[in-house]
């Protein structure tokens, strides 16, 4: 169940169904992403593809008969009509055409009618109709899935066909579970079993049941339940370089950067093309910025030794002397600059009292002392406007229902140390999105006796880091579905409880509405790990940092009227 | 949800499950460990709880060099997980032939059509005389050219005929246009439609093409021909890109073989093996280094064909440059270093050391053994093995084991007793292999 290893087999056999050749692929700005998510431009060169093309580009029409063509694209219906087009005026010698997803026979009938040269030899449906973003970690890349606290009907549509296309392409069936207490969960949930049944006889030819292990789960859950994660300030490599940095389809833009290498104006981070980065995505921090400096003082004494590399000769010595230096040298600067840039923030931001008051309020219980210290460093200048709504956000989050809440007064030190008014309606917003009406788990486990009892101790025996003392929620979902203990009343299963309820089930497919966080892609990997037999995939209408949590909840919360801060007078 | 929040406090050191107060962590800790086994990854935290050091996110231990160096590079993040799973590339389905019946019922009729043009054509351009009046004769005998008398409007443009728009007839078809809806197909080129076997007209530099050097055909007949002729010439075209591309290609089909031995050649030179020489590795990386020269010139050569640039053959001719650059960087010219004679030798060397001293060692326990033996073979014959091995280290083992079994059901875990049981059989069997290939 490696997401990237799926999609990776599909292109892949896209390029070898059309044979030796000089190839062209023709896509679509989202089969583009789900491509270049796998592979480098590189690494499909060697598969004899040398020229990327968009099916949507107005460029002029060439005569190219000499060049095969794949054509991979999502099945809709602008681009039926722009591969027509295509079609009828051929600028290659023969098309393999690859739908990411299941394709209507009238679209089909449609294609047929255009190729009067005869120059289709393939149509197929291939299910990379997803992005993976690591190899238990996809996305849609949606933002902002929600709008007045029901789905965007397409956004729907979009991550039903996704899911199918998720099941299909790593040969799972699934029973679906979703969120009792969630609206767009149940929506989406329906729409999923919808398409698995329609395409029954897909699934009953390819996939075959196998009584002997339980049946995989697909798990839909709602991103309102834990508002919480997404706030925090992360210290893991991946986690920290997207809520400072803000990744992108693996790629991160640091030409904001003065001086910044023209090199390294936009850097590409991907587990599967930087070994560096497949080792180091979950180190913390600080480790990181050990192993690189020992890398560098490595590099450079070595470096010293040989400073003659002119020609292709020495070039080749060189290499041949250090293969690990090839290998390496690009990518740790790579990685030098980008954790320059997270250091310099650290220290410009105050990230790590920031973070370490995050921390304890997500995890602690001292109103009083959080309170004082959150008034504190909302009175520090170096902290972000875009933290300190953060810290506030939490705050209203963790303390929302207690007896001395000063929220109103956080918000006025918001407004005087001169917050915008966007921002500090985040607050609100955040707080009408995933306040306590709007969640049906113990999301600071106020109710729980273990948690109860477990935060207690961490108070008197002190923490392993600080830093990192929060585990997402999903965690202890996760765990009572491995367990067969998940609450059926609480996570029904899609046209009831067939015995599925209650059998541990090995592989599982977790999706939040609202999208996902690198620290639970994390806590999802280190699930894996843990229990043998376990695998886990996880899945989220996007990849969310804080800032892009704070427009989806926006996006949420468009036209609906507060019900639940009415009391905060003061926005 | 309407969650109780709480804030009230808890004291003391109570247990999660019963609520038990138990007044320090090691007591609360066994407690649980005793009583409340099921709740074991609870168990498991309070433990990290208790028994990790802090440790801070900023690292600052000074770590050898080397070590993180080595560990920085090697490559364990395929973690076993990953790895169970043999995966194959996912749900397919073709519809591939839905689309050609669709296809080819709608194909038939235009097929029948383009042939039937081209037996006019091949007819037209067989013989045609030269002289204009014999030609248009020549034209009508083949194709009957409709009677105009009663059209009064180009059919195709609808514009009045008149003496200045007078009436045509497309040469194929037979039908009624106008001069200007009339398009002209070079002679020669037709003949090409007809006869792709015959040689190829030399193409005349942009000469426009009239109703001398021409056949006037209406548009629909035109546009038949001309798709007829553009199948034709991507079946023929083999054009100087296609060769190089070709020939390049087959270079890097070579390649791949020639280096997958060369890194086995290498590997066996380094063990110490005997099977290939030094001179065997050098000839392998010469023939590779040929390859590499090959791919090289070959690239720079379809890079440099002559194009507009901008164009999608510019970058075609770019990108294929580019990839086989990389290729020979990547696949070719990081070849392993070949070890020297001097290396190869002291790797040999400590190869035939290694034997010996193994030899010797077995040998030397084989003599020990029929010391042994021999000094018991005297008075108990029968017991001569019980004697010898009080001491042997894995009976001592299983009896340990043995213990841990009688301890695992005395407590009910059996799914920890059919381990133990699994490893006293395993243990028992070597012990009696070890019994064996002691007795001979
Ligand atoms: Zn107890
Ligand atoms: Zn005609
Ligand atoms: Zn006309």
């Amino acid at each position: 169940m490696n997401v990237i290893q799926a999609v990776k087999l599909y292109i892949t056999k896209m390029t070898e169904e059309s044979g030796p050749g000089m190839k062209v692929i023709l896509m679509d700005k989202d089969t583009t992403s789900i491509v270049s998510m796998v592979f480098s431009q590189s690494e499909i060169l060697q598969k004899e593809v040398y020229l990327f093309e968009r099916i949507d580009s107005h460029s002029k029409w060439d005569n190219m008969k000499h060049m095969k063509c794949i054509v991979f694209l999502r099945p809709t219906s602008e681009n039926i009509s722009l591969l027509c087009r295509e079609l009828r005026y051929p600028k290659y010698g023969v098309y393999f055409i690859y739908f990411s997803n299941v394709i209507s026979k009238a679209d089909i009938k449609t294609l047929a009618e255009c190729d009067e040269q005869e120059t289709v030899r393939e149509v197929q449906e291939v299910f990379a109709d997803y992005l993976a973003v690591d190899r238990h970690l996809f996305s849609f890349n949606i933002a902002g899935c929600l709008h007045g606290r029901s789905w965007n009907q397409h956004h729907l549509q979009r991550c039903a066909q996704g899911i199918l296309a998720l099941l299909l392409s790593v040969k799972r069936r699934a029973v679906v579970r979703y969120e009792a207490a969630s609206e767009p969960c149940a929506r989406l949930a329906e729409r999923v079993r919808d398409l698995l049944r329609r395409e029954a006889v897909l699934i009953d030819n390819n996939i075959p049941f196998n009584g002997e292990i339980p049946t995989p789960q697909l798990l839909i859950i709602d991103r309102r339940d834990d508002p919480v994660t997404p706030l925090l300030s992360q210290w893991t490599y991946q986690a920290m370089v997207h809520e400072l940095l803000t990744i992108n389809n693996n790629r991160v833009s640091l030409a904001h950067l003065p001086e910044v290498h023209k090199d390294f104006k936009e850097v590409v981070l991907s587990s599967e093309q930087d070994e560096f980065y497949a080792k180091n995505l979950y180190s913390n921090f600080g480790e990181i910025g050990q192993t690189m400096k020992s890398l560098m003082d490595e590099f450079q004494k070595k470096a010293k030794s040989h400073q003659k590399v002119e020609s292709i000769a020495d070039m080749k010595h060189f290499v041949e002397q250090y293969p690990l230096f090839k290998k390496m040298s690009g990518t740790v600067t790579k990685h030098v600059t980008v954790v320059g840039e997270l250091s310099a923030c650290v220290t410009r931001h105050n990230l790590l009292e920031v973070s370490e008051l995050e921390q304890e309020i997500a995890c602690q219980s001292d109103h009083s002392k959080h309170l004082q210290r959150l008034k504190n460093l909302l009175s520090n200048a170096a902290v972000r406007h875009h933290d300190a709504a953060k810290l506030v956000g939490l705050y209203a989050l963790r303390y929302e229902k207690h007896a001395s809440n000063a929220l109103p007064s956080l918000i006025e030190a918001l407004k005087n140390r001169g917050v915008s008014e966007q921002l500090i309606k985040s607050v609100i917003n955040l707080l009408e999105y995933g306040g306590a009406h709007a969640r049906q788990s113990d999301l600071f486990g106020l109710q729980d006796a273990v948690k109860i009892t477990k935060r207690l101790f961490k108070g008197l025996n002190g923490v392993e880091n600080i830093y990192t003392q929060h585990t997402p929620l999903l965690k202890d979902t996760l765990e009572d579905l491995i367990k067969g203990k998940l609450r059926e009343n609480l996570y029904p299963t899609m046209g009831g409880d067939d015995g599925a309820y209650g059998r541990r089930p090995q592989d599982i497919f977790v999706f939040i509405v609202g999208g996902a966080t690198y620290e639970e892609a994390l806590c999802v990997h280190q699930i894996n790990q843990t229990y043998s037999g376990v695998r886990i995939v996880l899945g989220g209408t996007t990849v969310h940092n804080s800032t892009s949590f704070f427009e989806e909840v926006k996006a949420a919360m468009q036209g609906v009227h507060r019900t639940h801060t009415r009391h905060i007078r003061n926005v | 949800m309407a969650a109780t929040n709480d804030e009230e406090i808890l004291e003391g050191f109570l247990c999660p499950i019963c609520k038990a107060d138990l007044k320090s962590a090691s007591q609360l800790t066994s407690h649980f460990e005793s009583l409340h086994q099921e709740e074991q990854d609870v168990l498991k935290s309070l433990k990290e709880i208790f028994g990790k050091a802090k440790k801070i996110i900023l690292n600052n231990d000074d770590t050898d060099l080397k070590e993180t160096f080595d560990r920085a590079l090697k490559f364990s993040y395929q973690e076993s997980y990953y790895l169970n799973e043999e995966q194959t590339v996912g749900v397919c389905r073709s519809t591939t032939d839905y689309l050609k019946a669709v296809r080819g019922a709608r194909l038939e009729r235009y097929a029948t059509e383009t042939n039937k043009l081209l037996i006019r054509l091949d007819k037209l351009v067989c013989n045609m005389p030269t002289e204009p009046n014999q030609r248009k004769l020549h034209e009508q005998e083949v194709v009957p050219w409709l009677d105009g008398s009663s059209v009064k409007l180009c059919p195709n443009c609808a514009k009045a005929f008149n003496l200045t728009r007078r009436k045509h007839h497309c040469r194929l078809c037979g039908s009624i246009l106008c001069h200007d809806c009339s398009l002209f197909l070079d002679i020669d080129i037709a003949r090409a439609v007809v006869d792709p076997s015959a040689p190829h007209a030399s193409n005349q530099p942009e000469q426009e093409i009239t109703e001398k050097n021409g056949l006037r055909l209406c548009e629909h007949c035109f546009n038949l021909i001309e798709l007829r002729k553009q199948v034709q010439d991507t079946r023929n075209a083999k054009t100087v890109l296609m060769t190089a591309y070709e020939q390049m290609r087959s270079l890097m089909d070579q390649a791949r073989p020639a280096v997958a031995m060369y890194e086995k050649m290498c590997q066996s030179l380094f063990d110490g093996e005997t099977t290939y020489n030094l001179t065997d590795v050098n000839a392998m990386r010469g023939r590779i280094g040929k390859l590499a020269e090959g791919i090289d010139l070959l690239s720079k050569q379809i890079a440099t064909f002559p194009t507009d640039p901008g164009t999608r053959q510019a970058r075609l001719q770019n990108s294929i440059r580019q990839a086989a650059a990389h290729y020979i960087k990547e696949d070719l010219l990081s070849l392993r270093k070949l070890p020297t004679e001097a290396q190869i030798e002291e790797v040999r060397r400590q190869r035939y050391e290694r034997a010996e001293r193994q030899i010797k060692m077995e040998r030397e326990r084989m003599e020990k053994q029929r010391d042994r033996m021999e000094e018991l073979a005297g008075p108990s014959v029968s017991r001569v093995n019980n004697d010898d091995d009080d001491d042997n280290p894995l009976l001592e083992q299983m009896n340990i084991i043995r213990g841990y079994i009688k301890e695992a059901r005395k407590e009910l875990k059996f799914e920890e007793v059919a381990i133990l049981e699994a490893n006293l059989k395993e243990l028992k069997k070597e012990y009696q292999l070890q019994k064996l290939s002691s007795k001979s």
